[in-house]
């Protein structure tokens, strides 16, 4: 379980921030801080590694405090159980996959690495320099790296967001293996709704420093605008009038869907407006596709 | 989208979906949603709510009465036809206000819609949704 109650005096692209708040992680779980660029998210998790020091608080660790203002404990990052892994991947050029993470662990890690490396897959890959490699396989490996040292905890500042979404989708579905293989408690920063929602035990939304709104991802995401469950959002691609009825190509993700629209909603909208789409779910037919 | 205000009157609850009568100036509607009290806190007895479905799940009948498995029926007359070459839009009065319709230029043909006709404004259960 991780408990961390921090005040924390930022300087925000706005201007200062006081990030003042409370939240927990139960162990094993993955929590997802969610909210928008300044929020406090990344601070958060520099906190957490012990980068950057609360100006008050406390930060515990299934027991053990990690960072304690009123006692004078503020443990040093390497003496905190954390692996880290950015969107950028920050490996190693000039050492091949299996040394990067050879590296990384120190002595005495020759099991863990091979593990690792099989785990996630890189057994052909671990001969082969960094450079040589796609944008997923390096996140691949610099995952592996975070987790070499056997954290407790692990830290994924989006990891993923630089990546296409079928490459996305394959590191979503590693990252979930490890975070249950390591029993870890996994702390992940993202914007992307589905990958959220796919991911998260519970989600914390952070705005202005604050803890906004808390839950499952159902509760946090569920919107309560409209019930209908066929819901996503999107992007107006191209407005089309024909008679009294507008044809509106949306683009959703990767996909472009078109609705009708009565004059009323079709009248108000451009292209490039954000638009809420949403069906009752009986409607939608699905079908596996081969 | 027709958009009209009411109050939920009752509601039924069976597994993850709710079933709820919902009245708009005296006229019952009913709603079928995929959420529970819940998942869903409006979903409650006396609550403000507005149904909402689109103008092309609104089925007409001329007259009104109907041997038919709609539950939500409103008589009413209609006000205007705007035609298109496949599809016309009708306007509805009705007990609860104007209601849009887009149906097929054929229905209208064969119905023989027009302003001033009698009709009955239909739509099926499962295509009303509620917004708080």
């Amino acid at each position: 379980m991780i408990e961390i109650s921090i005040q924390k005096q930022l300087q925000s692209s706005e201007g200062e921030m006081l990030l003042d708040l409370q939240v927990r992680a139960e162990r094993k779980s993955l929590v997802t801080l969610y909210g928008k660029s300044g929020a406090g998210k990344t601070s958060i998790l520099r906190m957490l590694a012990g980068l950057m020091t609360p100006d008050k608080g406390r930060i515990m660790v299934n027991g053990s405090a990690w960072f304690d203002s009123e006692r004078g404990i503020d443990q040093p990052p390497q003496k905190r159980k954390i692996g880290f892994v950015f969107q950028d991947y920050a490996l190693f050029p000039n050492m091949t996959v299996k040394d990067n993470l050879i590296f990384a662990g120190g002595g005495d890690s020759e099991n863990i690495v091979k593990d690792l490396i099989e785990l996630t897959e890189l057994k052909a890959l671990e001969n082969r320099k960094p450079g040589t490699l796609s944008g997923g396989q390096q996140q691949r490996v610099a995952l592996a790296r975070a987790l070499v040292q056997r954290p407790e905890i692990l830290m994924l500042d989006e990891p993923l967001s630089a990546l296409d979404r079928e490459m996305r989708l394959k590191l979503q579905h590693y990252i979930l293996d490890l975070h249950r293989e390591f029993e870890l408690t996994t702390i992940l920063v993202s914007h992307d709704i589905s990958e959220i929602l796919k991911m998260s035990d519970r989600i914390i939304e952070l705005d202005h420093g604050k803890v906004v709104r808390e839950g499952t991802p159902g509760e946090v995401f569920t919107s309560r605008e409209i019930s209908g469950k066929f819901q996503f959002t999107g992007e107006v691609i191209e407005i089309k009038k024909q008679d009294f009825l507008y044809i509106i190509s949306i683009l959703i993700g990767k996909d472009l869907v078109k609705v009708i629209a009565d004059e009323k909603e079709g009248s108000g909208l451009q292209p490039g407006d954000k638009v809420l789409v949403a069906s009752k779910a009986f409607n939608p037919v699905i079908r596996k596709i081969e | 989208m027709n958009i009209l205000p009411g109050k939920i009157e009752d509601l039924k609850v069976s597994g993850s979906l709710t079933f709820l009568s919902v009245d708009v100036s005296g006229t019952k509607f009913s709603v079928v949603v995929i959420d529970t009290p819940e998942t869903a806190v409006y979903l409650k007895k006396g609550n403000d709510v507005k149904v909402i479905f689109k103008e092309t799940e609104v089925i007409i009948g001329v007259g009104s009465q109907h041997q038919i498995s709609l539950q939500n029926k409103l008589p009413g007359r209609v006000v205007s036809v705007e035609s298109g070459e496949l599809l016309c839009r009708l306007s509805i009065e009705t007990q609860v206000g104007i209601i849009n319709s887009i149906i097929t230029a054929n229905a209208v043909n064969k119905l023989r819609l027009k302003e001033g006709v009698d009709v009955t404004a239909m739509i099926k259960t499962n295509e009303m949704m509620l917004s708080e």
